[in-house]
């Protein structure tokens, strides 16, 4: 087993003894780099990006990148299967298909996912993302994700 | 090229590798057509989304997918307006080699009144060995409010104060 597989585990392990989705986080490099942070709110698992100057996308309008908001929602689904499931490698993903329903405006995003079917090889997972209220989502996405 | 997209490419640059997500990415717009656009993303190990092989996180490929088609179908414009993403969808073949840059192309390849229709690739040694793919609709919505001189403007007035001009405009 390489270094780097080795550490994944142990954090992983680590992180689900705690109940911190968070630490899942902390091991991929690209959540830091976009801002994402996660918590527990009931039995859920919630993903939030602050605002930050690194994902503006159109400047002419104050808006959040499109890819931000797609990569966001493609880490927290891959984030709820290593928190949710008894996963232990970065799922690979397949595809992913994203609806954006409002505009991203410049401030803090929301996330919570579902994960609607676990097969041996495969898992679907869902992705919603608001910023005032879950009632009006702001993007949703479906992915499929390999994993073993 | 014609006179409109030969202020257009500088202005769609300046957008792209000099603010926001695109520069913190170090993307790179490599070439402008009516309805096409290549983009150039360099390695950085900041973005990787999987720690064990040093892969770049899907979000990247999001990302660099979703700014070349809507690039794509700005350029396709003759009348002020935005071009909101309706939807993106996109398939991973293969994963990508850490360490190596990524290219990708898009292109425009249905244009109608309201809707336009774009594909785009992602790949790295061979364009027809992708990495990954994707199709995505652009709704036009006329804006007769935002000028050209506006968006220069603003755009300028980036340049000269940074994301501190952004931040301002956002707060208003």
């Amino acid at each position: 087993m390489s270094d780097a597989l080795e550490i994944l585990q142990q954090g992983l392990n680590k992180a689900r003894a705690a109940s911190s989705p968070q630490q899942i986080l902390d091991l991929i490099p690209y959540s830091s780099f976009i801002g994402a942070e996660a918590k527990i709110e009931g039995s859920d698992v919630i993903y939030w990006l602050d605002r930050c100057p690194t994902n503006i996308g159109n400047p002419s309008l104050p808006a959040i990148h499109g890819g931000v908001i797609g990569g966001f929602l493609e880490l927290s689904a891959a984030i709820e299967i290593l928190y949710t499931l008894d996963v232990n490698a970065v799922p690979k993903v397949v595809d992913f298909s994203l609806d954006y329903l409002r505009p991203g405006r410049y401030k803090t995003i929301y996330a919570s996912c579902t994960v609607l079917r676990q097969g041996r090889k495969l898992v679907n997972v869902t992705a919603t993302a608001w910023q005032d209220s879950p009632d009006t989502p702001i993007a949703t996405a479906r992915c499929h994700f390999l994993i073993s | 090229m014609n006179l409109k997209l030969a202020i257009f490419k500088p202005m769609l640059k300046l957008a792209m590798e000099r603010t926001g997500h695109g520069a913190a990415l170090g993307f790179k717009l490599t070439k402008v057509g009516r309805g096409e656009v290549e983009m150039t993303f360099p390695y950085k190990e900041e973005v990787v989304g999987n720690p064990v092989t040093g892969v770049v996180h899907g979000g990247v490929i999001v990302s660099l997918l979703d700014t070349a088609c809507g690039s794509a179908a700005i350029t396709m414009l003759t009348r002020a307006a935005v071009t909101p993403t309706m939807d993106l969808r996109l398939d991973y073949m293969h994963p990508a080699q850490p360490q190596q840059p990524i290219y990708v192309a898009a292109k425009v390849y249905r244009d109608t009144s309201n809707v336009m229709f774009c594909r785009g690739s992602a790949w790295q040694d061979d364009p027809e060995n992708p990495i990954a793919h994707c199709v995505a609709t652009f709704m036009k919505v006329e804006t007769p409010s935002i000028s050209l001189t506006n968006i220069i403007r603003r755009r300028f007035n980036l340049l000269v104060r940074g994301n501190k001009a952004f931040e301002q405009e956002a707060d208003k």
